[in-house]
């Protein structure tokens, strides 16, 4: 039998992948075994020591949590900001709906990086925010290096692939459902949760996992706004891999921290009713 | 009209390699060095004035040290390695030549070695700055200056104590020093700056961030580089060293050359170039740094703004053979017991 060729069109697409995303990552999966010399780097070996090190000790499970929870309430707070944005931005006949949308996609122009650094400037002592408090309430406001500043950048971050995604989403239900479901006496709120969330839920299940896994992999924000106390998984892997420049180490971390983002949205994924899943 | 020729255009292709080798003028090596300031003043003090002109250009890899050693070491075995001199502090030079991969450096290679000052250069690193690390404070707010590094924990400090956290090992150095009298006792340390870190230590992310905060009002007292403090005075922040009496940790950083450097022939000219004492006081004016040479003395405002105290202030070295067993421990130590806190 001939093999199709569609088959063939997926060759060079396939070579690529396995070049730059399998091939590197097994390439971890090594190092991640190996044990660590500081005058070495490196001493080839098997041995699962960088894994039990994590799991033995609280201090990392410690970061793991705090990690998950601010992925979690980002997500949360993506969700419930961006929703009601984007479902308006996808209902609107308005002629400034592409102006609208720009303003939407504009924060994304900037490197996450220099977004933080504008954060930064709101934030700090005798910063924008702190001027204002002091002038007009009388009292400071010191948000840098809080788990509140972080939280805040993150969300900034995650906030415009929520809200592009989830309009999207909207976009692409019918009105007319809508319109039947109030005709036959619905209010928009019950039309809304009866019918349009059953039919948004596969693209809502895909926006939040994209907002949790950039949550999960945060590392500009946290370091920068949060400050050297202020510990989650990606800045403490570039710790272990520049300060300590233990490659072993953080090569399991980055194992770890991928194998917990995966298996988090996998359950994710299961709390939504099979019928509605993408 | 002239008719081109296919072994015309062959004849062009086989001769354009010899062609744009010749139309290169210069030589190039390459720097691994850290970006910034610390990057523009080597190529104003150091490679425009006195490299260029003996016809060598620097290809620059600029980045943080640690993946700069990273580099060195995983590329050892290699016949060709990636950098041709490479910037580090001294603590790192150490490692690097205990692992055996650095070239050794003789007064014949680089004649500029004769003039290094004694104690600051190793066989295989050539130093190219240095600065005592001193106790920093604010002379608005601090009437009386602090004489050691104890007085971070005076409970008048509290929640007004701070440093880049960068610095960790070498702070955890001057601890050691003010409480065991040995910058390796670590375990004294460890007591010390747990004291430190309950009287409201506050944490910055970068040495730069460490500035600020003097003027702000956020931090009374800290622990910095002499070099910092200048830099940050002529950046318009009030802020002051204090010479702690138990001795100031010297940080050194410097230069080295791996073994399989491509072109060291290039390396020795920059590295000679860099002890050059134009160089030198070229980085003292701009940086704070003082030369590691003895024949580029200091004058003028740069002379008073670095002038160390009289009578001079017990400057300690690093043990090297001991920090660079010691520093995971210690980085480990640090991440969990006062980050974490």
């Amino acid at each position: 039998m001939k093999p199709s060729p569609a088959i063939a069109f997926l060759g060079p697409a396939t070579c690529v992948v396995l070049a730059l995303l399998i091939a590197p990552l097994a390439l971890l999966a090594r190092d991640s075994l190996n044990k660590y010399d500081p005058t070495e780097l490196m001493i080839q070996a098997v041995t699962p020591a960088n894994y039990l090190r994590f799991f033995t000790d609280s201090f990392y499970w410690d970061v793991m949590r705090t990690t998950i929870l601010v992925a979690v309430l980002v997500t949360i707070l993506c969700l419930a900001l961006g929703m009601p944005l984007a479902y308006r931005l996808a209902r609107t006949a308005s002629r400034w709906k592409s102006v609208l949308m720009l303003l939407v996609i504009l924060p994304l122009f900037i490197g996450s990086t220099v977004r933080t650094v504008g954060w930064m400037i709101l934030f700090a002592q005798q910063g924008v925010l702190d001027s204002l408090a002091h002038t007009f309430l009388g009292r400071r406001v010191d948000l840098m290096y809080t788990p509140a500043a972080v939280v805040i950048g993150t969300l900034s971050v995650n906030l415009p692939f929520m809200v592009l995604t989830l309009q999207s989403v909207f976009e692409g239900i019918d009105t007319r459902l809508e319109e039947a479901a109030q005709g036959l006496g619905a209010e928009p709120a019950r039309a809304f949760w009866r019918i349009v969330w059953p039919l948004a839920l596969p693209g809502i299940g895909i926006a939040t996992i994209l907002s949790f896994i950039l949550g999960m992999n945060a590392y500009a924000t946290p370091v920068l706004l949060g400050g050297p106390r202020f510990q989650m998984m990606a800045p403490l892997l570039f710790w272990e891999f520049n300060t300590n420049s233990n490659w072993p180490f953080s090569a399991a971390l980055a194992f770890i921290l991928m194998a917990t983002t995966l298996i988090l949205t996998t359950l994710a994924n299961m709390l939504i009713p099979r019928r509605y899943r993408a | 009209m002239h008719d081109i020729s296919r072994r015309g255009i062959l004849t062009g292709i086989l001769a354009a390699p010899a062609l744009i080798r010749s139309a290169r003028a210069e030589e190039t090596f390459v720097l691994g060095t850290w970006g910034g300031d610390y990057q523009r003043l080597q190529l104003e003090n150091i490679e425009l004035p006195l490299v260029r002109p003996l016809g060598i250009q620097s290809v620059v890899d600029a980045g943080d040290e640690p993946p700069r050693v990273g580099k060195i070491l995983a590329t050892r075995r290699l016949p060709r390695g990636p950098m041709d001199v490479a910037c580090v502090q001294a603590v790192q030079g150490y490692a690097l030549a205990e692992a055996g991969v650095l070239e050794e450096l003789t007064v014949e290679k680089i004649p500029n070695l004769a003039h290094v000052k004694q104690g600051l250069a190793t066989p295989t690193f050539a130093p190219h700055i240095w600065s005592p690390q001193i106790v920093s404070y604010s002379p608005e707010r601090v009437s009386t200056p602090p004489v050691s590094f104890g007085d971070l924990l005076d409970p008048k400090y509290n929640g007004k104590v701070g440093f880049p956290d960068g610095n960790f090992f070498y702070v955890m150095m001057a601890a050691a020093l003010y409480a065991g009298g040995s910058a390796n006792d670590f375990d004294k340390a460890k007591e010390v700056m747990t004291k430190v870190n309950a009287n409201g230590l506050r944490l910055y992310p970068s040495t730069d961030a460490g500035g600020p905060p003097f003027k702000t009002g956020e931090i009374d007292i800290g622990v910095m580089w002499l070099a910092r403090i200048s830099m940050w005075q002529n950046a318009g922040i009030p802020v002051a060293a204090a010479f702690p009496k138990e001795g100031c940790i010297l940080y050194v950083s410097g230069m080295v050359i791996p073994k399989n450097a491509p072109n060291k022939e290039a390396a020795f000219k920059y590295i000679n170039a860099m002890l050059d004492p134009a160089a030198q006081l070229g980085f003292a004016e701009h940086m704070g740094y003082l030369p590691t040479v003895t024949n580029a003395p200091l004058t003028g405002k740069v002379a008073q703004q670095l002038a160390l105290p009289d009578p001079a202030p017990k400057l300690v070295t690093p043990d090297f053979a001991y920090t660079t067993r010691i520093q995971p421990e210690i980085a480990d130590w640090w991440k969990k017991s006062i980050q974490h806190s």
